[in-house]
């Protein structure tokens, strides 16, 4: 007979994880002191810093959910081997609407369609309906209340069904799961839009939000694997994971790797081949004045080298050697999003401001901190899912 | 640019459903990866039709000549014919490969002569030995592991071959995804228009249960979301680019003198797949039958939007004009129509259409209490 005591975590599990976490809430305090300190001496730095933070973080949190609700309708061991310490991630998207909210005081610093000078630049005058202040924040609002509502009802039913044994909860986890995808697909199109490609007002692709989306496959597969494999030393997820399960992992992580070079690559051959004005300024900026060294890297560093280790069958099922390549996968994570977003500003030189490194490890130490609060709070597995012992038993022979 | 697409759910079913462990892909991937090669032979026709002179075909091959002569390598109408002609190989083999037991089964079966000495040299002396099936698993798992990119790089090469222009409606940078999802897409629609009509006729309800079509229905959702995906971003960031070009050509799609088709195809495509919602008509072969008719229809209206309403007005507004297809245009689709007909019902006549040593292992585990007699 399955209890819910026989998920809840170990003690030492719990010591593991409480450990973590103050460690983690300590680095993030020291890192938000550091980001007040930019904040004072150099603003402008502060708040470019702030977004690469935001926007690294936000795709765990966002990506869990997106995760969660994969899960849902395809089913599979993978997912209910991390299933809570989804839940757990994508409980720290309040946090995330709260630390957005410096952003909305910066627009002007950061977005070049909200300054002034925007008035005299036809491209930019042309889509004014969209880029402007006031219905910026309107769509920030309303995407934050979207994810909201999807986190606040994947929690609330998955967490229920472990009280009363209501086999209906999967069943409304599955049927919101599906419209919850769509609602994401299009949120995340236009908040990347937002965030990120407007930063350049007169430069668009279709594809960006695409690239996105496999960024924030892989940054949230990386830390559940990294995860579930740091408590596979206790119970209850010693006696819950097998090989199977990391392998299945680290061949999700090995197509997100594939997914993300996959549509970097169309878009450059796509944009590079047509060479018009308004589109190749975003990759000539990229491929001088020292940027073409961290595209470079990306090449090496977010492809080539994931690409190869995580083809060996060998290596995703070593734990040890998975855990490795997950955290190198999130570091790398990180310069991708700076890529993406500091060349922006940056455009005659490579330069690195200590606020690039100080907001996203005070944003950082705070969320893990938070995700990993929550994920203490509840039995490692959810003890009622339908097909929860068909997906334990995945790799086990009888 | 069809007919491939409808190859791509052939593929996409052998070898990406046996990389991910599915089981209810056996009763289905024979049929569907005969249908892959049969597309993918009447795409192959267009190309060389296209070229006008389809007697000089040979020249797109880059081949050592008297004159030095190359293909333009910078051209991904030169890298289709290397993707085209990579992936219809794996296919061939992939297919080839997984009929063998079946072959040897035929072979032990057939009374004629000629059946023998043709089965016989087909089956490749396969004995069913324990070695056998090992190097036989191996094969298919490295086929399908090389089947695989091959899918996702034949289509998107064909969406270069637009993208890679400066034409408004074809220079953006979705299109790979976008063309791959198509792809799939209308192959999973044809799948199903072909699959349920067969499996009515033949009696194969036990073997093609309602569970595959629910299944291929969903996927069928999936993808077809994934594309009306694709339309909305177009219509998106046509405006959002603020470029006179982009918004012209949308504009000009959506209320130009082709607007029918657009609408068309966005009933189509977009509209008439969310019925797959309700589990009751992924169910119901009757509506699933006109719904993957009326959305390989949408796919061939997709196709036709992209390529002539792009074309028919460019830049100078001199060379504006209308397109409408000729008697001969017709004639070659319908007669590429004609073909991929008469291929699959030749294969169904002739060949297991269902893996029967895959059956074999399947079956027995549905009914276990059985008495022995």
């Amino acid at each position: 007979m399955i209890t819910a005591n026989s998920y809840s975590l170990s003690t030492e599990a719990d010591a593991t994880l409480a450990r973590l976490q103050t460690r983690s809430l300590v680095v993030g305090i020291v890192g938000l002191v550091a980001c007040a300190a930019g904040l004072v001496l150099s603003p402008d730095h502060f708040f470019r810093g702030w977004l690469v933070g935001f926007v690294f973080w936000f795709c765990m949190t966002l990506g869990s959910t997106a995760l969660l609700m994969v899960q849902y309708l395809t089913g599979g061991a993978w997912g209910m081997v991390i299933r809570r310490p989804l839940e757990a991630s994508s409980r720290t998207m309040l946090l995330m609407a709260v630390l957005f909210i410096p952003i909305l005081f910066a627009l002007p610093t950061l977005f070049e369609w909200a300054r002034p000078e925007a008035a005299y630049d036809a491209v930019i005058q042309a889509k004014t309906l969209y880029l402007n202040k006031t219905f910026f924040t309107i769509r920030q609002f309303v995407y934050f209340g979207i994810w909201l509502v999807m986190v606040y009802l994947l929690n609330k039913w998955s967490l229920r069904e472990d009280a009363d044994r209501n086999i209906y909860y999967a069943k409304w986890l599955q049927r919101i799961s599906g419209p919850g995808l769509v609602l994401y697909a299009l949120t995340l199109t236009l908040c990347t839009t937002d965030w990120v490609m407007s930063l350049d007002a007169h430069w668009f692709s279709t594809v960006f939000a695409f690239m996105m989306l496999s960024g924030q496959g892989l940054s949230t597969l990386s830390l559940m694997t990294a995860m579930v494999i740091l408590l596979a030393h206790t119970e209850p997820m010693r006696s819950v994971l097998t090989k199977r399960h990391t392998h299945d992992l680290g061949k999700l992580m090995l197509t997100f790797v594939m997914l993300w070079a996959y549509l970097n690559f169309s878009q450059l051959v796509i944009i590079w081949a047509g060479n018009l004005p308004e589109e190749i300024t975003w990759y000539t900026r990229r491929m001088n004045n020292g940027w073409q060294w961290v595209g470079l890297a990306l090449l090496m560093f977010h492809f080539v080298v994931p690409f190869l280790l995580l083809l060996s069958q060998e290596l995703k099922k070593r734990p040890k050697l998975l855990t490795f390549v997950a955290l190198w996968i999130i570091a790398i994570r990180l310069v991708d999003v700076f890529w993406l977003i500091e060349p922006n500003f940056d455009q005659d030189q490579l330069r690195m401001h200590w606020m690039d490194l100080a907001a996203p490890i005070g944003i950082g130490g705070v969320w893990m901190a938070l995700f990993l609060w929550n994920l203490r709070r509840h039995p490692l597995m959810p003890v009622n899912a339908p097909d929860l012992q068909k997906a334990l038993n995945h790799g086990r022979h009888h | 640019m069809w007919w491939i697409g409808i190859g791509h759910a052939g593929t996409l079913i052998s070898a990406i459903l046996l990389l991910l462990n599915q089981g209810w892909r056996n009763a289905i991937n024979r049929f569907a990866e005969a249908m892959t090669l049969f597309a993918v032979a009447c795409a192959g026709q267009f190309p060389i039709l296209h070229m006008g002179r389809p007697w000089l075909g040979y020249w797109l091959i880059p081949y050592p000549n008297t004159m030095a002569l190359w293909p333009q390598f910078r051209s991904p109408l030169d890298w289709d014919v290397f993707a085209v002609s990579t992936y219809a190989t794996i296919s061939v083999v992939f297919w080839y490969v997984g009929l063998i037991p079946d072959l040897a089964s035929l072979r032990d079966k057939a009374h004629k002569r000629y059946q023998q000495v043709i089965f016989g040299a087909l089956s490749l002396g396969w004995r069913g030995s324990a070695m056998h099936w090992m190097r036989y698993e191996k094969a298919s798992l490295v086929l399908a592991g090389l089947s695989t990119p091959l899918v996702v790089s034949v289509h998107t090469v064909v969406s270069f071959d637009f993208a890679i222009s400066i034409i408004p409606g074809w220079h953006t940078t979705i299109f790979p995804p976008y063309f791959v999802a198509g792809a799939i897409y209308s192959g999973f629609a044809m799948v199903l228009a072909l699959m349920i009509p067969v499996r009515r006729f033949y009696g194969l309800e036990d073997l093609i249960t309602l569970q595959h079509m629910n299944n291929m229905a969903k996927v069928m959702l999936a993808t077809g979301l994934i594309v009306a995906y694709g339309y909305t971003s177009e219509v998106f960031f046509a405006w959002y680019s603020a470029n006179n070009f982009e918004r012209f050509m949308m504009h000009n799609r959506q209320f130009g003198p082709y607007a029918p088709f657009y609408w068309c195809l966005i009933f189509c495509n977009i509209i008439t797949p969310q019925f797959l919602w309700i589990a009751k008509v992924r169910m119901h072969m009757g509506i699933l039958f006109v719904i993957s008719l009326i959305v390989n229809v949408g796919m061939w209206l997709e196709r036709f939007v992209i390529v002539i309403t792009s074309l028919h007005r460019d830049f100078v507004p001199s060379s504006w004009g209308y397109y409408s297809p000729t008697r001969w245009d017709w004639a070659v689709y319908i007669g590429t129509i004609g073909l991929f007909m008469t291929l699959i019902f030749l294969f169904v006549r002739v060949l297991p259409m269902i893996t029967i040593f895959e059956m074999r292992m399947l079956v027995p585990s549905g009914r276990v209490k059985e008495p022995v007699r």
